[in-house]
């Protein structure tokens, strides 16, 4: 019997395995790694055991995402393409809804024009920053809900699409209205990525809940 | 899927891992059975991704075995090779013979 070893594996690394491994997968490849890193650091001690942890969780999830695109090729089409088409409605969507809030229901009648112009002139900009936060986190979540057990594979390749559209159209000084600023379309990314790790994390927890058929 | 279809490379060596290991395989006995015969050092990943790809065309089928407590509670997930997979191998070690007979590979294509 192999004796209990406390050292425990990178938690980045373990997360990030985990959130890129299929469903069916769950079981199988994080306690493969975590097998072989407990022989591992039990022979050549735990900082070789943490390394050689690393390097098989990063060539991992390298070929996962090959694996998931092989295998659900037209699901993450779909969903990539369904994020593409949301998209200006979520940026649009905010800044609508604050000025139609705005109109129903005047902020401070008894203010004089000047204030309430400046009134406006501070929620319009909120509402579109908001738009721009919240909007793609809403959209990766929608693009991870029908990507099912391939939310991550999905939202970054909703980004990298969108990445790839943007310098296609700069290189043909066609840059279009929004996202030039580097920044920005990182933060997009960024955002689409989160929505996909916000799926992935509920959808783990309910698939770790006891099922009522189970002792 | 075809009869005349042939093991890719790292499949023909997965599947003779398997057939290797018999009952004993899963990810980590097949990971290391590869690295300590071919020298070549695989990632669980690619392991598991070709493992994938041959239960797809029925070469190979896999069941889970009982969670134990050095993979934190985790089951191990064991493969064994179909009668369609041996036949495979047969098929594609068939060819390979059959490409290499009459080369005197040590010989004449060394430096």
């Amino acid at each position: 019997m192999t004796k209990p070893f406390f050292v425990q594996p990178p938690r980045l690394a373990v997360w990030l395995v985990n959130l890129f491994t299929p469903y069916e997968q769950a079981e199988s490849i994080p306690g493969d790694l975590l097998e072989e890193f407990s022989e591992l650091a039990l022979k050549s001690g735990g900082a070789f055991a943490r390394r050689w942890y690393w390097r098989q969780s990063v060539k991992t999830i390298g070929h996962l995402i090959g694996c998931g695109f092989r295998s659900a090729p037209w699901r993450i089409a779909g969903a990539v393409l369904l994020g593409r088409l949301l998209l200006p409605f979520g940026f649009i969507l905010p800044e609508k809804i604050i000025v139609a809030v705005l109109r129903i229901f005047p902020v401070y009648p008894n203010y004089d024009h000047k204030n309430v112009v400046a009134l406006w002139m501070f929620w319009v900009p909120l509402a579109i920053n908001i738009g721009w936060v919240i909007a793609p986190i809403i959209i990766g979540c929608i693009v991870a809900v029908v990507a099912k057990g391939r939310e991550m594979i999905a939202t970054m390749t909703l980004g990298l699409t969108f990445l790839a559209l943007r310098l296609v159209a700069i290189i043909v000084n066609r840059p279009g209205r929004i996202l030039t600023r580097p920044d920005k379309l990182l933060g997009l990314i960024t955002a689409f990525a989160i929505g996909g790790v916000i799926v992935r994390e509920i959808r783990s927890a309910l698939s770790r809940r006891p099922s009522p058929t189970h002792c | 899927m075809s009869n005349r279809d042939f093991l890719g490379e790292f499949e023909h060596i997965v599947v003779l891992a398997l057939l290797r290991l018999a009952d004993q395989a899963y990810g980590v006995t097949v990971r290391q059975e590869i690295e300590v015969r071919t020298g070549r050092e695989v990632s669980v990943g690619a392991i598991y991704a070709t493992l994938d790809r041959l239960e797809t065309k029925g070469y190979v089928k896999s069941h889970l075995g009982d969670p134990t407590p050095e993979r934190g509670g985790r089951s191990k997930r064991f493969f064994h090779v179909t009668a369609k997979g041996v036949a495979a191998v047969n098929r594609t070690q068939r060819a390979l013979r059959s490409m290499t007979e009459g080369l005197d590979l040590v010989r004449s294509y060394s430096q």
